[in-house]
């Protein structure tokens, strides 16, 4: 394999670099990502608790479930996951390029408008200002701000990319760009098309939306990650380019097809039905020669599991993926979405993509990059190690506890003898056990907040070793 | 070919595009184009925006009520599809009568759809005359005094509130009205 070996360009491996990055925007982005963190996990809990106890905060409308449940996921989504990847994004692309980011004022014009952007949200949605479509809640002039924001930031990139030292692009270079194109048509169809539409055409449009948000943006910008961070932090060179070749273009082929299977025996034509089916199967080529891939690149390196955090967050996130991905065309599949679709089976599914793998992806390159952008040492290696526990600890229980309760929620649904409010109570114990993981989880949150801001702070007291 | 692409940019973005379109435009604007049924409205099912527009003070209840159904997130925790599963047709069915499945000519005027994936409520597709004006009313102001162990929460800024309690009901009242399907009288009559 030797030959196909990862064209990661040589200087990119060494300690020293040809440009002297400045990494202010991305420092930035990181910063701000990491606070939205903190404030969305807030939010988590209230509307984690608001299930076990209807009554809490419930006379007030504007922290009602309804209106607190969206400002979460948009939080999550938007205001941490995105942020964190586009300060990743504006750390590895210089390097993988050979040349600094092409501008960091645009950069940080690009944050500064990011923040207003989520600002605007914790407004408009607790106000109640919700266009009534998933993951396109924001009113429309948010949505033209984020095509704003997200011009900005491909500019940066592009002209990045353009004016490369390194002939050859490395795949978390093609990742980021394909993420960054697909995303433009995706935003746009799930929050202009479908303001043109109603009905069935509009669900489908809002579906497209909904599936590729999550697998043309998050997942191409959480892989590009993997491929950078994984043989960054392991010194280990990537197995197989080829590998990665075919694993990329066929999630740019396959993923798009799938967004129905939301309304798998929905009303909606059965033969786009089937082909939903049939695209979400294929969707395991991209996933496996993935996962292959960096499972093979660590052959000879496990022992670097035990203490190498960043290493711990990303094969962790590895493992999060596979199953994830592995889940997603079981539940596409008629018999199986007959039990699992609508319960909480796919709430613990959704997390552990999201929280698990593509955060764990982001939080495992955060621990790596900001210590090496401050020329410093991380603050506390301990808490980093800690933050990794508390979240694999509270995430499992998380997403077991759903998929347990949500499995057997959904036999209960297809015995219409059982009364629906036996199945509301059969439920209770496992989002208390979800409480609790999600307790966790955001101690994690907590840690990983705290440790990143001591790295700022004691910055030139801890001069990094080698830089 | 594929080693071209790995170095030239704007090759790259040329067949990243181009994978992608294909499924990206055959999902989406294709099949309402292919599927007439899409666009065609049931027999029986009212064009409440048009009606509202129209100045019919019913019709503007209902879309009073469906705007607040957005804003407050019910749709988080209820769908309105009656799938074609068995058990889906028995929840939403009336008494001993089975509810027809949800079929795409009674959601033609819905904007934006409130389809919904999450089911912490039951279905309210059919939910249209199941339960009278005061049973809503009690029900927004405590689930727990009706159903004990409910999930669901209070809604005093609507139980309380005249204007939005009509809105509200009207529009509940009017679910799943497109296809006659009930042998007796509902508790609205
Ligand atoms: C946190 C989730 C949640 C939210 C938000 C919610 N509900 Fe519910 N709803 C439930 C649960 C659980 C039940 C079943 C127990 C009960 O009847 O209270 C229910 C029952 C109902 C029923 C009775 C359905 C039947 O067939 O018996 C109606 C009608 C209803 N909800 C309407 C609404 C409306 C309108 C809103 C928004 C103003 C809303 N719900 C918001 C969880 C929720």
């Amino acid at each position: 394999m030797s030959s196909l070996a990862a064209p990661l360009p040589a200087t990119a491996t060494t300690a020293a670099s040809p440009a002297s990055h400045e990494d202010r925007s991305s420092f930035a982005f990181l910063a701000i990502a990491s606070l939205f963190f903190v404030i969305s996990g807030i939010v988590a809990l209230l509307v984690a608790g608001k299930l076990q106890m209807p009554t809490l905060l419930g006379n007030i409308a504007w922290l009602t479930y309804g209106r607190m449940r969206p400002l979460h996921v948009n939080g999550m989504l938007f205001g941490w996951l995105l942020a964190a990847d586009m300060g990743l994004a504006f750390y590895l692309v210089p390097r993988l390029c050979g040349v600094k980011l092409w501008s960091e004022k645009l950069g940080m014009a690009t944050m500064y408008l990011w923040v207003v952007i989520i600002l605007g949200a914790v407004v408009e949605i607790p106000l109640g200002h919700n266009q009534g479509l998933e993951y396109a809640e924001l009113p429309t002039w948010l949505d033209v701000l984020v095509v704003v924001a997200w011009l900005m930031f491909a500019a940066n990139i592009f002209m990045t990319v353009a004016n490369r030292k390194y002939e050859q692009m490395y795949v978390s270079l093609w990742y980021i760009m394909g993420a960054i194109i697909w995303t433009a048509f995706v935003y746009l169809v799930g929050n202009f098309a479908t303001l043109f539409t109603t009905g069935v055409n509009q669900a489908n449009l809002n579906w497209f939306y909904v599936h590729n948000a999550v697998g043309l943006i998050f997942t191409p910008l959480g892989l590009a990650l993997g491929y950078y961070f994984i043989p960054k932090a392991a010194e280990a060179p990537l197995y197989s380019h080829r590998l990665s070749m075919i694993g990329f273009w066929s999630l740019a082929f396959v993923y798009v097809w799938t967004g129905a299977h939301h309304m798998l025996h929905g009303p909606i034509s059965q033969w786009l039905q089937t082909v939903s089916i049939l695209f979400s199967v294929m969707l395991m080529i991209p996933v496996w020669t993935l996962v292959y891939n960096f499972f093979a690149t660590m052959k000879g390196q496990w022992h670097q599991l035990k203490d190498n955090v960043p290493i711990k967050f990303m094969m962790t996130g590895t493992i999060f993926y596979l199953l994830t991905c592995f889940q997603g065309p079981m539940h596409s599949l008629r018999s199986v979405n007959a039990i699992v679709s609508k319960t909480d089976w796919i709430v613990g599914h959704a997390h552990m993509a999201v929280l698990g793998a593509f955060s764990f992806f982001a939080v495992g390159g955060a621990y790596y990059a900001i210590p090496r952008m401050l020329k410093t040492r991380l603050h506390s290696q301990a808490l980093a190690n800690a933050s990794f526990w508390l979240w694999l600890v509270g995430g499992l229980s998380f997403f077991v506890s759903l998929w347990i309760g949500g499995f057997l929620q959904g036999l209960q649904w297809n015995d219409p003898s059982i009364p629906f409010i036996d199945t509301v109570k059969f439920m209770k114990p496992f989002w208390s056990v979800r409480l609790i993981g999600g307790t966790f989880m955001f101690g994690g949150i907590l840690l990983f907040f705290w440790n990143l801001l001591a790295t700022w702070l004691h910055r030139s007291e801890r001069p990094a070793e080698t830089v | 070919m594929i080693k071209k692409i790995d170095k030239n940019n704007i090759l790259f973005v040329a067949a990243a595009t181009g994978f992608f379109a294909i499924g990206g435009i055959l999902t989406t604007f294709a099949p309402p184009l292919l599927d007439a049924s899409w666009a065609k409205p049931a027999p029986g099912l009212q064009n409440y925006p048009e009606l509202a527009k129209g100045g019919d003070a019913h019709a503007d209840l209902v879309m009073k009520g469906r705007a607040i159904y957005v804003r407050d997130g019910c749709w988080y925790c209820h769908t309105q599809q009656t799938r074609t599963i068995e058990a889906d047709t028995v929840r939403s069915g009336w008494r001993d009568v089975r509810s027809p499945v949800s079929t795409p000519d009674e959601f033609v005027f819905d904007k934006p759809h409130l389809f919904g994936t999450r089911r912490v409520g039951p279905d309210l597709s059919r939910a249209g005359g199941k339960y009278d004006k005061q049973w809503h009313a009690t029900h927004f102001k405590d689930p727990r005094s009706l159903v004990p162990g409910s999930a669901m929460p209070p809604f005093p800024w609507i139980a309380n509130n005249p204007a939005e309690l009509d809105a509200m009901v009207a529009y509940i009242q009017s679910l799943g009205r497109a296809k006659d399907w009930r042998p007796t009288h509902d508790y609205e009559e």
